[in-house]
């Protein structure tokens, strides 16, 4: 990329926040990083208001650091959690009304492509479980069947939060929620299957305990989408406000879903197994 | 914040395990100098996730 955007006229460089000076001289545009590099370079989330332990900021940091091109990469989402730490970050993110993320990136996509023919423009969905499986379950589905070259990637609290605690499609069969006081009647739906049959040529099921595979996960689904069609990353990113575990729990309760509900799980095309293995 | 976290620097090995487990951006960070972690206080909200997954017992939180 060119970091011209970025890099301030002298007769500006005073007058600009420190935050924004860090990351343009230590930011993640001229290497590649990742998440095993967290801590050495200055990210570009910047602070925001997630409650303390949050799963789901963890989940947003460490798919943040492992984009593989962040100046190239435009990120779309919709009400939710999700959108408190999207918005206080350094890359193009679009906002949507709530469950028209698959559809807006879609148009985004078709667009950026035609526009910049020869550049990769990386559209990446990041939303709630309550934007992706219920509200926008149709236009996530429809994004797959037409093969479009998107990454979706939710982040599944298992409940809506951001609203104070309705029950989700995701949420677990008996969960009581604040405003579920009887708990949920069905079963999670089955999203991460879902996207295997309807054209979805790499998915990857993970938990914020295990940051590594979340930062391979979102890598690979991200330069798979490049070449090959939709991808989708489901990560599990507890929430100790809405599930009212103590916030030094979130990876606990994380570690203990990996056994159960959570485990590890990708698939992949032959062709796409045969590129991510000459990566 | 009220509540932050703290690292011990004789207990540190610098192994970054805490840095993969914070929620918060830029609030921990890996000093190459001294191989340790290093906290930026204003900006910790306490949570002690890093306390859990530390085996060194390094880290710790108490109001600041
Ligand atoms: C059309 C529409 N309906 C309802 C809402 C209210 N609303 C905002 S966020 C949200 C739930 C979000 O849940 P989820 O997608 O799971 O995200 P989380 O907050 O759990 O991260 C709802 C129902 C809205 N903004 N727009
Ligand atoms: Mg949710």
């Amino acid at each position: 990329m060119s970091t011209k955007i970025i890099t301030p006229v002298d007769e500006f460089a005073d007058f600009l926040p420190q935050e924004y000076k860090e990351l343009v001289a230590r930011g993640p545009y001229r290497e590649r990083r990742s998440v095993e590099d967290l801590g050495t370079f200055k990210e570009i989330i910047e602070e925001h208001p997630h409650c303390a332990g949050c799963g789901v900021s963890l989940g947003i940091r460490l798919l943040a650091a492992a984009l593989p091109s962040p100046e190239d990469t435009l990120i779309v989402g919709t009400p939710g959690c999700s959108f408190f730490g999207l918005v206080q970050a350094a890359l193009n993110y679009s906002n949507t009304a709530f469950g028209n993320q698959n559809a807006v990136a879609t148009g985004l996509k078709r667009m950026l492509q035609i526009r910049f023919p020869h550049v990769h423009k990386d559209v990446v969905v990041v939303a709630g479980d309550g934007g992706i499986a219920d509200i926008g379950l149709d236009l996530t589905l429809h994004s797959w069947f037409r093969r479009e070259k998107i990454t979706t990637i939710m982040l599944d609290n298992e409940v809506y939060a951001n609203t104070g605690g309705q029950e989700s499609g995701m949420s677990r069969q008996g969960q009581v929620l604040n405003m579920a006081p009887q708990g949920k009647r069905f079963s999670k739906i089955p999203v991460f299957e879902m996207a295997k049959v309807s054209g979805c040529v790499y998915g990857a099921r993970v938990t914020v305990a295990s940051p590594r595979k979340v930062g391979r996960a979102v890598r690979n689904a991200i330069l798979v989408a490049r070449e090959f069609g939709p991808t989708y990353v489901q990560i599990f990113t507890p929430c100790p406000t809405n599930m009212k575990f103590p916030p030094n729990q979130t990876l606990k309760v994380a570690k203990e879903a990996e056994k159960d509900h959570y485990t590890y799980e990708e698939f992949m095309s032959a062709e796409v197994a045969a590129y991510l293995a000459r990566l | 914040m009220y509540v932050a976290a703290k690292v011990e620097v004789e207990k540190c090995t610098g192994c970054k395990l805490c840095i993969l487990s914070c929620p918060e951006p830029n609030v921990l960070r890996y000093l190459p100098e001294t191989k340790q972690v290093a906290v930026n206080q204003q900006r910790c909200k306490g949570c002690g996730l890093c306390v859990t997954v530390c085996s060194k017992d390094a880290l710790t939180v108490s109001s600041i």
